[in-house]
């Protein structure tokens, strides 16, 4: 597999504030990839480095094995990007949205998928975008790039605005086609539940570095959330690689790992902690998110 | 082109920073100039220095330093402040061995200025001819507009708009009669009834040559006017005072002031220089003398001439605190131009 | 792709093209109207005597008409570009991106340019029948530096739209102020003639300043 995108020693400031120092990562040909982070971990500055709006500090991104801050436009022909929000020009209507991009894209604008797309909205073809709600601005903006039929789709938070039927309508549009024509996509949401019906493999970031990237089902296989009962007044102090933001809670401390349950429990014991009655389970990739990166 | 642009708005922040810091300087550390009157007396045989002076208030001496007080500076100055030698009953019955009279005094004494953004103003090409000898005593604004081409005059009928083709013929034809070879190089005329009578036009023609040009009784009046051998003629005024004695102004290539009198003859003044695009010149004249203020840049100069003969009577400089900082400026006190100059 | 660029630009700035010119050649034949109530309450004769005793060009009214025009393009074109960061959107167009911002500008230019000649062409209709050519003149010589200063307006106002900082717009927007100083500096007619090649030179040159802008924004410069 090779990588279509690939980020190396990415470093990056506002000012003083770090926000994350020698980020390293790639995203192979034909796999959806999510960015999973809290908020203020540098998804949305790396994905405008990502789509060249911003430059970072040190390090560079290669699309393509081309640099993206000197990207030649016709490499750009063959990246689709989702701003945050399905931000479109709201001055136009669908017809006319749909003529001013086709002109840019001879040979590759797919007419049909936007219209297919289009004929779902109900809307009149002289209504403009702004007077749209959400749900339909997010499948116009679905739409356009469906039609550019780029290889590598870049999406920036593509659930904001949107309610659950939107959210579905679009995650479910978009994995139906990414997989139907093996093109790569890179996406950041801000609910979880989503990104798992979409998403093959997963990064998740934490303050200034990266947790893990890995698919998504090996993720789901191997990550466990332990529960066990504990003195009250005992303060978990567990090694942060292995033990993931344990927490107690009126006596029952909660806990993360990739550790198998013997392993688990073999470790727990060696580190001496005062447990009893270690439970383990699976969870889902919300779950999973937050027992990796913490509640808070 | 990111370079390029970089350079071009550090060139604006530049030229921006030349044009304005000057300006905002000069703006807090004005300081206002003395200013003096200026005046020759021929009584005294010299100038006389009216001015206001912080803490001393007003001052009146001459360039000896000697004061005087206000009465005997009226006095030295019987010209000038006739109406208040008149009131105290103090104006003289004779001046120099000549009688003199109040009304005398009226009709001769004429100031006339000419300043260097009125030399150096875009013109617009469309000029008025009054009737010089109207019917009615006071003059009045003819009904048509007249402008030069490379062939000769144009007369335009202002209300309609169009041309005069006869009026325009037979003024082109008097001016061709005359030796005149158009286009003008400089056109000199008052074109306003706020004056006793008129003078018409000054011209200097294609080749330089002088001529007076003016309309009595609706007919063109053309006379070439000879240049004084190895003059030529750069600036041309004329000029319309109540003693009738003079048409004009001339200014020649080597900045000398000559008068164009009446009779169309002229006679150079002992004024040793004047270049009207850069001096702001004055004259207050009376009978017998003329104080002449000539401001250049840095030095002002006045002159004293007598009225007869314009030969030169004493001369006083005065250097101006320039105070000027450098930088660019757009505009400029001595034309009317906007262009940028350090 | 040419022809894409000012398919959108038109439909940003179409309704406002109509209300500009209507307002702008509104203003100038508000200015000639007087004009001819002068000449019919006083004659022709009085219209042209001011007009070469006193410099009048009786359009004072104009004076910054055309620069509020070229502002107003400037904000009906790219705020819409600003808000939420669309101009992304088309900076990503598989196109060159100097191409594409200068090509926008281009656009902005010519409906100013267009209505600009509106208004030259009403005053030239009604002028050139009371006036001669030597005073028409007079008056368009007066009103080219602000036609320039509408230009200037909007490159400037294009580029402190543009421009990704609320710190480098305010200083944008005082620089701009300045720079649009030089075309009001005198309304004296022909005053500006000798100048008036190389105001324009620099006018056109101030459309530079958008594509720093536009560097800035893709650096992601922000407060």
């Amino acid at each position: 597999m090779t990588a279509i995108l690939e980020c190396k020693h990415l470093t990056h400031y506002y000012g003083k504030r770090k926000i994350y120092e020698d980020l390293n990562f790639e995203v192979p040909r034909g796999r959806i990839l999510g960015l999973l982070g809290k908020n203020g971990t540098g998804k949305t500055t790396t994905i405008n480095i990502l789509s060249g709006y911003l430059k970072p500090r040190a390090g560079e991104c290669r699309i393509f094995g081309e640099n993206i801050q000197t990207m030649s436009p016709a490499m750009r022909r063959n990246i689709g990007l989702l701003l945050e929000g399905h931000v479109q020009y709201q001055f136009m209507t669908i017809t006319q949205i749909e003529k001013f991009y086709s002109a840019f894209y001879p040979g590759q604008w797919r007419r049909e998928a936007y219209y297919e797309l289009m004929d779902k909205l109900k809307v009149a073809p002289g209504q403009i975008i702004s007077r749209m709600s959400n749900g339909q601005r997010s499948q116009v903006a679905l739409g356009l790039i469906l039609a550019q039929n780029p290889e590598l789709l870049i999406l920036d938070d593509f659930s904001l605005g949107l309610d659950p039927g939107y959210r579905r309508l679009f995650s479910d549009y978009l994995r139906d086609y990414a997989r139907a024509e093996g093109k790569t996509v890179f996406l950041t949401s801000h609910i979880i539940q989503d990104m798992e019906r979409l998403i093959d493999d997963c990064i998740i970031m934490d303050y200034g570095r990266i947790l893990t990237q890995q698919p998504v089902r090996r993720l789901l296989d191997t990550v466990r959330r332990y529960t066990c009962h504990v003195p009250d007044d005992y303060e978990p102090q567990l090694p942060a690689d292995e033990f993931y933001h344990p927490s107690v809670l009126r006596g029952v401390m909660e806990t993360c790992s990739f550790l198998e349950p013997a392993d688990a429990e073999r470790r727990l014991t060696e580190l001496r902690v005062p447990f009893t009655r270690l439970e383990s389970e699976k969870i889902n990739l919300e779950d999973a998110f937050i027992g990796l990166t913490g509640k808070y | 082109m990111t370079r390029l642009s970089r350079f071009f708005l550090y060139f604006i922040l530049v030229v921006l920073a030349v044009w304005q810091l000057p300006w905002c300087y000069a703006f807090l550390t004005v300081k206002a100039a003395p200013q003096r009157f200026v005046m020759y007396s021929s009584l005294l045989g010299d100038f006389l220095l009216t001015g206001y002076e912080e803490g001393i208030g007003l001052t009146r001496h001459d360039t000896q330093g000697r004061s005087y007080t206000e009465q005997e500076v009226d006095s030295l100055l019987p010209m000038f402040y006739m109406r208040q030698l008149v009131a105290d009953e103090r104006f003289p019955d004779s001046l120099f061995g000549q009688p003199v009279s109040p009304r005398e005094v009226q009709q001769t004494s004429f100031n006339f200025r000419m300043r260097p953004s009125a030399v150096n103003a875009p013109a617009s090409g469309i000029y008025f001819l009054l009737e010089s000898r109207p019917k009615r005593v006071e003059l009045q604004m003819p009904d048509d507009a007249f402008r030069f081409t490379d062939e000769g005059v144009e007369f335009i009928v202002m209300e309609t708009n169009t041309l005069d083709a006869g009026k325009s013929t037979r003024f082109t034809e008097a001016l061709l009669a005359k030796g005149f070879r158009f286009p003008p190089r400089r056109v000199a005329g008052n074109p306003t009834t706020m004056k006793e009578y008129d003078n018409g036009y000054l011209l200097l023609d294609a080749d330089g040559r002088l001529f007076h040009f003016k309309r009595v009784a609706g007919q063109p009046y053309v006379k070439a006017l000879p240049l004084p051998e190895g003059v030529e003629a750069r600036h041309v005024f004329v000029t319309e005072f109540r003693d009738h004695k003079l048409l004009g102004f001339l200014v020649d290539s080597r900045h000398r002031l000559h008068v164009v009198r009446a009779d169309g003859s002229i006679a150079e003044t002992g004024i040793p220089a004047y270049d009207p695009e850069r001096d702001d010149f004055t004259i207050f004249g009376n009978q017998f003398d003329w104080t002449v203020r000539v401001a250049s840049p840095g030095m002002t100069h006045y002159y004293a001439l007598r009225a007869d003969d314009y030969s030169l009577l004493k001369t006083f400089d005065m250097p101006v605190d320039g105070g000027e900082i450098p930088g660019l400026s757009f505009t400029s006190p001595y034309d009317q131009y906007v262009r940028p100059r350090f | 792709m040419l022809k894409a660029i000012l398919y959108k630009e038109w439909i940003k700035l179409r309704w406002y093209a109509l209300l500009a010119v209507l307002v702008t050649t509104g203003v100038a034949a508000y200015c000639l109207l007087r004009m001819d109530r002068a000449v019919t309450l006083r004659g022709a004769g009085h219209i042209w005597e001011v007009m070469v005793l006193k410099n009048a060009i009786f359009i004072d009214y104009l004076q910054f008409v055309p620069l509020l025009a070229g502002v107003l393009t400037a904000l009906v074109q790219f705020m819409p570009e600003m808000q939420r960061k669309c101009l992304k959107l088309t900076l990503h167009l598989p196109c060159s991106q100097q191409r594409m911002v200068f090509t926008m500008l281009a656009a902005g230019v010519l409906v100013l340019v267009a209505c600009f000649a509106v208004n030259v062409l009403v005053m030239l209709a009604y002028l050139t029948t009371v006036l001669p050519a030597g005073l028409t003149l007079n008056i368009l010589s007066a009103a080219a530096p602000w036609y320039l200063a509408g230009l200037a307006g909007y490159l400037l106002t294009a580029w402190v739209c543009l421009e990704p900082t609320w710190r480098v717009r305010v200083a944008g927007l005082l620089v701009g102020a300045l720079v649009v100083r030089v075309y009001f500096l005198s309304a004296v007619p022909h005053a500006y003639d000798s100048f008036l090649p190389w105001l324009a030179v620099f006018t056109l040159a101030l459309s530079l300043l958008s594509w720093l802008s536009v560097t800035r924004f893709k650096a992601g410069r922000q407060d």
